[in-house]
């Protein structure tokens, strides 16, 4: 064999190794990967799984598959049950699974996206018919702050008025104290880079500043937050699973919620109808609070999962 | 060359077919390794008894690459299973790509019951029935549809010498030049005209030979029923318990069989009875050969 063909097998044998090609399972990743399976906007567990079961460079459906019984469709593709809970039609609405992960929707079927360390997984069964892209969520808290996407971390930045402020000092204390190295500036308005921002203040301050905001103001079918403000952002509209008003919340009423624009990073809201709401709001940034929900709203000491469920909801 | 004498070749047409396509309906039914073995081993037993091994042969040629393709491809395309025995990282727009221990098992299975379909629903059938009665007996149930299926049948062949006669003659005329003389225009003619004349002959002799041409034809006149021999008899049986075992068996869960998301097939002894049973029952009408050579 000569010289030339060796260094070309060789140069291919790299390019392979690199591309992530291998013989095997591959490496496990470190750390441990948490699954959740919920129905009805993280209102019923199914599954939860803080370390699931894992072997070798596994993918998200495979992580599903070793820790539940799973039916799929499109060649193994996509989704169709999880323990017998299928997608199709529930009471003449669309109701289907979608898979989070660290708190985004994945753009990918689940069998093309790899699970890295810490990866919180999370699985819901919900109605569709008011939009099928929730874009963000905010009950896999600590992520995607811990552990950022695609098992990279991401630069965390808190931007408020005042950075100083009592919610913005709480909401950078809590992520500090996680071990997530959170920036604080004022509001930036930027979209530019590769950071998770979470902006925290009166709707009055936030909205109109960026895309994210105005995206929430729109509604859930731009922005995936069954939740919207009134236009003097004095009163907090709490929406159900079809999009209509179930409840109005008024003065001290808080919200989290996150959103996310194509190609950019998560942007979290810690907001309220006014400084009363914002600082309930922060005091619920936790992840006992925020686990397994959509968005949170809190008001008058009470935490309500967004969307609201029609009957007995949490 | 004659077929060599055998049970299944005497057997009516209707029952050889009914006892190939009940092989078929087996083999469809089930995805465990061990049945379908057992079923491949019935069906190269009956190919075999049935002296038409060198079909079978010849058909396996065609199938056994067939089957490959299969057991190859499932593996690329298949995202299933979690035994991971091959990274191939992504591929462009389909994505990541890792070949599981279970999508190649399951390729495997499916290569084998494309070939045991191939070999049982086309050598076996194709070696064993007499489509010429097949068709007249079936003329008496539908005269246009067999009609039709008796003409398809025999022009085919038609077809392909029509084809080589009009080769033959392309290749008389010059590429470019002057037109071709006396001699290479009359081959042209020749084999146009005769292949004309062998078509209208075909057909006439497939209208006869199905029985069109009598009145009996037309006026729908039936001929008194024959008699089952007993080799129509048996094989009918061996068709009817094919298909009892096959849905009496998956009805009852037995050789249940799991491709994803991990590989689980039952080798338990319900599994080796039923392959067993099948087997048997498959090659039993065989065993009796009395009134078999002519």
């Amino acid at each position: 064999m000569s010289a030339s063909t060796l260094r070309l097998l060789a140069g291919l044998c790299a390019a392979a190794a690199l591309g992530g090609c291998g013989v095997g399972p591959g490496n496990s990743p470190s750390g441990g990967v948490g699954l959740t399976v919920t129905r009805d906007f993280g209102g019923r567990p199914l599954v939860e799984r803080r370390r699931a079961k894992v072997a070798g460079a596994d993918t998200v459906m495979r992580v599903l598959q070793r820790n539940a019984k799973v039916g799929t469709r499109f060649g193994g593709d996509f989704v169709q049950s999880i323990d017998g809970v299928a997608g199709g039609h529930e009471a003449g609405r669309p109701v289907d699974w979608f898979i989070y992960v660290n708190g985004s929707q994945t753009e990918k079927g689940a069998s093309a996206i790899d699970v890295h360390g810490g990866d919180r997984l999370w699985w819901d069964h919900h109605d569709w018919g008011v939009t099928p892209e929730i874009p963000a969520v905010v009950g896999s808290f600590p992520e995607p702050f811990l552990h950022g996407t695609e098992g990279k971390r991401l630069p965390v930045r808190v931007e408020c008025e005042d950075p100083r402020a009592g919610a913005c000092d709480v909401v950078a204390k809590k992520l500090i104290a996680l071990g997530v190295p959170a920036g604080r500036s004022t509001i930036s308005h930027s979209a530019a880079d590769n950071t998770v921002r979470v902006l925290v203040g009166p709707w009055s301050q936030l909205r109109g500043g960026d895309a994210e905001s105005g995206a929430i103001d729109n509604g859930p079918r731009a922005s995936g937050v069954f939740a919207r403000f009134d236009a003097s952002a004095a009163h907090l509209d709490l929406l159900d699973p079809r999009g209509r008003v179930a409840r109005t919340l008024g003065a001290g009423a808080g919200l989290i919620a996150a959103t996310r624009e194509k190609d950019r990073q998560p942007v979290w809201f810690v907001t309220g109808t006014d400084d009363a709401g914002v600082a309930s709001a922060a005091q619920a940034f936790g992840e006992a609070t925020l686990h397994d929900r959509f968005a949170l709203a809190v008001s008058q000491g009470l935490a309500m999962s967004v969307p609201i469920q029609e009957a007995g909801g949490p | 060359m004659s077929a060599p004498a055998s049970p299944l070749r005497a057997a009516r047409a209707p029952v050889a077919a009914a006892y190939a396509c009940a092989l078929v309906t087996a083999v469809l039914a089930f995805e465990h390794p061990l049945v379908l073995l057992a079923l491949g081993a019935a069906i190269l037993g009956a190919g075999v008894l049935a002296g038409c091994g060198r079909s079978l042969a010849r058909s396996a040629l065609f199938g056994v690459p067939f089957a490959l393709t299969i057991a190859l491809v499932n593996p690329l395309v298949a995202r299933e299973g979690l035994d991971v025995v091959l990274r191939l990282g992504e591929l462009g727009p389909f994505g990541q790509l890792d070949v599981t221990r279970e999508s190649l098992v399951f390729g495997a299975v499916l290569g084998l019951r494309a070939l045991l379909v191939v070999l049982a629903g086309g050598a076996l059938l194709a070696a064993t029935v007499d489509f010429d009665e097949l068709l007249q007996r079936f003329r008496r149930i539908s005269v246009r549809s067999a009609l039709t299926a008796a003409l398809a049948v025999r022009l085919v062949p038609v077809l392909g010498r029509d084809a080589r006669r009009l080769a033959d003659a392309r290749r008389c005329r010059p590429d470019a030049g002057p037109r071709p003389n006396a001699a290479e225009r009359l081959q042209i003619v020749r084999a146009v005209a005769t292949g004309a004349m062998d078509r209208a002959l075909d057909v006439a002799a497939t209208l006869e030979v199905r029985g069109y041409a009598t009145p009996a034809a037309a006026g729908g006149a039936r001929r008194l029923p024959e008699p089952w021999s007993r080799h129509d008899l048996g094989f009918a049986a061996s068709a009817i318990a094919l298909l009892v075992l096959a849905a009496g068996a998956r009805l009852a869960g037995v050789a249940s069989f799991q491709a994803y998301p991990t590989t689980q097939a039952a080798f338990d002894a319900q599994a080796w009875l039923l392959s067993g049973a099948l087997v048997l029952t498959a090659l039993l009408p065989f065993a009796d050969r009395r009134g078999v050579q002519r």
